[in-house]
């Protein structure tokens, strides 16, 4: 007995690191996923930039045969798909899920495994839409009207490919949304009441409610669309009780969820980085949060807006239009308030508020040009030409790419710890709403004034519109140049940017509070939330502390 | 792009007050924009101004921003409505078209319209309509939608396969009128064009019988060749 060895602990050290990508692929923490979110959607704005670049070299002058017919509506296909699916909308719930949790104080979100398979499902929703270039994409267009989608007239896998692409990424969206809602319904940090939840988190509610309800409107259409195509269903098909008008209300009705859900974003965002480089808080936060739910609900509402040139009555039209003027009010008051907070504030006029106004202009251009679309009379002239095109680009590239930067420069030191390079930012900055201006500017003009019609492959010497489209062209590619710009700006930032502390700009809420970049745990202690603006509170805590003679006793807790 | 057409004179008139509507939104915006951002610009050590957070002004700017709302939803109607009005038929227009406006079907099929008259003759790509008439095309399609569209003289309407739309219009001039459909509809989309071709009432009438005599000539011919046995 006494002969037997004793038992041993061995001990080979710490536990193996794995690799960074294995760690990074099998995370659940919302700031990983977040990560891949943004980080993919970043990437899918280069390849959308390019299939734009493709479709604006063929139509830079008329009647050229660059590429043919089939080419170009599949890049134009393409592009639609990757600027909604996999640049917009993953952009805006990336950021949300990062910087949301955060600001409000959690320690991580609600059901992690939940928001994975979301963002794991919108990694094969883009896997599939690009696989789509190995046999036949989709040649349907942006929004692929029925019955064109049908087997008959379209009877090659590519509309198979996209509706199965856009619906993973559809169903991974409503995911992470689930998670973010519950995140935001329930983890709150003691004290913060809905009230004194951030703007940029609050937005992040209302898109989370925005998707859950939309979402699975354009998931059922999918799901008629896979019937008719595959199992001899007829839910489009016109005759045997089909309905070629159902796929439009229902795509439409995501469509302009998923446009409001852009410019709520942006909105939020922009309100979060007037609020902390004006140095004041926002100006009417109640009207803001309140004007933010209006934007979703009217927005979604006034989707037969895309239909005035449809065969239904004039009352719904009427409908449409007064959902979309009403939508006047909320922005209107939204744009009102950001701008009062900077009017007397002390402007700071650092990369993010820069791409915040530029973001500010290019959204109110195109809202103001998609009022005159919802007028019924001037919209049966302007729908369907490329003034459309240009009214939504100045809209959702202001949204999505001048408000998605603002976000990114504004957010990107508490991801990495460092400030992105402020000179390039400037530089692509204005190379960037020049080129804006350049590429969309004309197309007013080409659609407003000659009918240009949207979605051509081509268009005729003669009609007067060859100058209109050659600067479209020269601008779309200024346009890409100064994107790219802040793309490489991004990548050089990671890991040779200025380094930043955990508070560089002086922000309002509690994501500043964390280290940069966060631990796993997000925080190790939380201050009781006191107001809409821990921060300020618990800076003004610090100066007053400092500011005392020492006798004062250290307080137990943080205030906020 | 000048209006031809009662319809199309209403929808110029919006289009130019949602362009006003629209200006004044952008210009608001984009100079307040700069004048705070220019006059604002903090010097170092510089603080904000403290503010009295009212709640009038909020109701101040939802006040203004409703009426301004109102007023373009207004119009909007009101002269959507003068647009949607059935022109009727002058007295230089067809006589045959007084009481009820003239009726032609226009189908839409890839990539291609065809009108089909009321004497039976049909003409594809090119519509010939009397002048000073009020002509209702029913939009009909075989395939997939597409959009009926030559601005000059109405606004767009889409041709829905399964469902009949109409547009009503009334040329002032005699001419020629292009469009081009405003849907995509597939592969050849750009291609399908239209053009309209406005011409007396005399020579409208004249066009038709031609073009049923035309296409009665050409229908013995193939139906000769095959009983000839010259054609399977």
């Amino acid at each position: 007995m006494s002969d037997r060895p004793r038992p041993e602990i061995v001990v080979d050290g710490f536990p193996r690191q794995r690799p960074r990508w294995l760690e990074l692929a099998t995370s659940a923490d919302h700031k990983d996923l977040g990560r891949i979110l943004l980080g993919g959607a970043l990437g899918f704005l280069f390849i959308a930039l390019i299939e734009l670049l493709l479709m604006r070299l063929q139509l830079a002058i008329p009647e050229n045969t660059f590429l043919s017919p089939v080419t170009f509506n599949r890049m134009l296909s393409l592009y639609g798909a990757t600027a909604i699916f996999l640049f917009a909308i993953p952009l805006a719930l990336g950021l949300f899920y990062y910087a949301a949790p955060l600001q409000i104080g959690s320690r991580g979100t609600a059901l992690p495994r939940l928001g994975q398979i979301g963002v794991g499902l919108w990694v094969a929703g883009a896997t599939v839409l690009y696989a789509g270039l190995l046999f036949t994409p989709s040649e349907g267009g942006v929004n692929p009207l029925a019955p064109l989608t049908e087997l008959a007239f379209l009877a090659n896998n590519g509309i198979d490919a996209w509706a199965t692409a856009t619906g993973l990424c559809t169903l991974g969206f409503i995911l992470v949304a689930i998670d973010l809602l519950t995140t935001l319904r329930n983890l709150r940090a003691p004290g913060m009441a809905w009230r004194r939840v951030p703007v940029f988190a609050w937005a992040a509610a209302v898109s989370s409610w925005l998707l859950i309800v939309v979402g699975p409107v354009l998931l059922a259409a999918l799901t008629m669309l896979m019937v008719d195509r595959n199992f001899d269903g007829v839910f489009f098909a016109d005759g045997s009780g089909g309905a070629p008008l159902l796929w439009q209300h229902l795509s439409w009705i995501f469509f302009s969820g998923a446009y409001m859900l852009v410019l709520i974003f942006a909105l939020a965002a922009i309100a979060e980085i007037v609020a902390a480089f004006s140095g004041r808080p926002l100006l009417g936060r109640g009207v803001v949060m309140g004007s933010l739910v209006a934007i979703a609900v009217l927005g979604t509402l006034a989707w037969m807006q895309n239909m005035l040139t449809a065969p239904i009555g004039t009352g719904w039209m009427y409908f449409a239009m007064l959902m979309s003027v009403a939508l006047v009010v909320p922005f209107g008051l939204v744009f009102f308030n950001l701008i009062e907070t900077l009017i007397g504030g002390a402007v700071r006029m650092r990369a993010p508020l820069l791409w915040a106004v530029g973001a500010l202009s290019a959204i109110s251009i195109g809202l103001a040009s998609e009022l005159s679309h919802s007028m019924v009379a001037a919209g049966w002239r302007l729908q369907d030409t490329v003034d459309s095109t240009a009214a939504t680009h100045f809209a959702l590239v202001g949204g999505a790419v001048f408000g998605g930067f603002a976000a990114l420069h504004y957010w990107f030191p508490k991801m990495t710890g460092r400030t992105m390079g402020e000179t390039l930012s400037r530089i692509s900055f204005w190379t960037t709403a020049l080129g804006l201006v350049l590429a969309f500017v004309p197309l007013f003009f080409a659609g407003a004034l000659e009918g240009q019609v949207v979605d051509a492959y081509k268009f005729y010497d003669g009609t007067g519109v060859n100058a209109y489209n050659l600067i479209a062209s020269i601008g779309s590619f200024v346009l890409a140049i100064g994107i790219v710009m802040t793309l490489v700006n991004a990548i050089q930032s990671r890991v040779n940017g200025p380094v930043a502390g955990h508070d560089p700009w002086r922000g309002e809420s509690l994501e500043w509070l964390a280290l940069s970049p966060p631990d796993p745990h997000n925080f190790d202690v939380l201050p009781d939330v006191r107001s809409a603006h821990p921060m300020r509170d618990i800076r003004a805590a610090i100066a007053n502390r400092t500011s005392r003679p020492e006798t004062q006793a250290p307080e137990r807790q943080p205030v906020a | 792009m000048t209006p031809h057409s009662p319809g199309t004179d209403q929808i110029d008139t919006l289009l130019w007050i949602g362009f006003v509507a629209a200006a004044i939104i952008v210009v608001a915006i984009n100079f307040a924009l700069i004048y705070a951002v220019r006059k604002y610009r903090a010097g170092r050590g510089a603080e904000p101004r403290p503010r009295e957070d009212g709640r009038r002004i909020q109701f101040r700017a939802a006040g203004a921003l409703t009426a301004f709302a109102a007023l373009v939803f207004v119009l909007s109607i009101v002269f959507t409505e003068k647009a949607n009005e059935a022109p009727t038929t002058d007295s230089a227009g067809l006589a045959s078209a007084e009481a009820e406006p003239l009726t032609i079907e226009a189908t839409g099929q890839q990539w291609l319209w065809r009108y089909d008259y009321p004497n039976d003759a049909f003409s594809y790509y090119k519509l010939v309509v009397p002048v000073d008439t009020a002509v209702e095309l029913e939009l009909l399609s075989t395939d997939v939608v597409h959009t009926w569209n030559v601005p000059d003289l109405a606004g767009k309407r889409d041709a829905v396969p399964g469902k009949t739309h109409r547009v009503v219009f009334r040329a002032d001039e005699e001419g020629t009128y292009t469009g081009e459909s405003a849907s995509l509809s597939g592969q050849a989309y750009a291609a399908m064009r239209t053009a309209v071709e406005v011409v007396s009432p005399e020579e409208y009438e004249a066009f038709l019988e031609q073009q049923k005599a035309d296409i009665q000539a050409a229908q013995d011919r193939v139906v000769g060749l095959i009983e000839g046995e010259e054609a399977p």
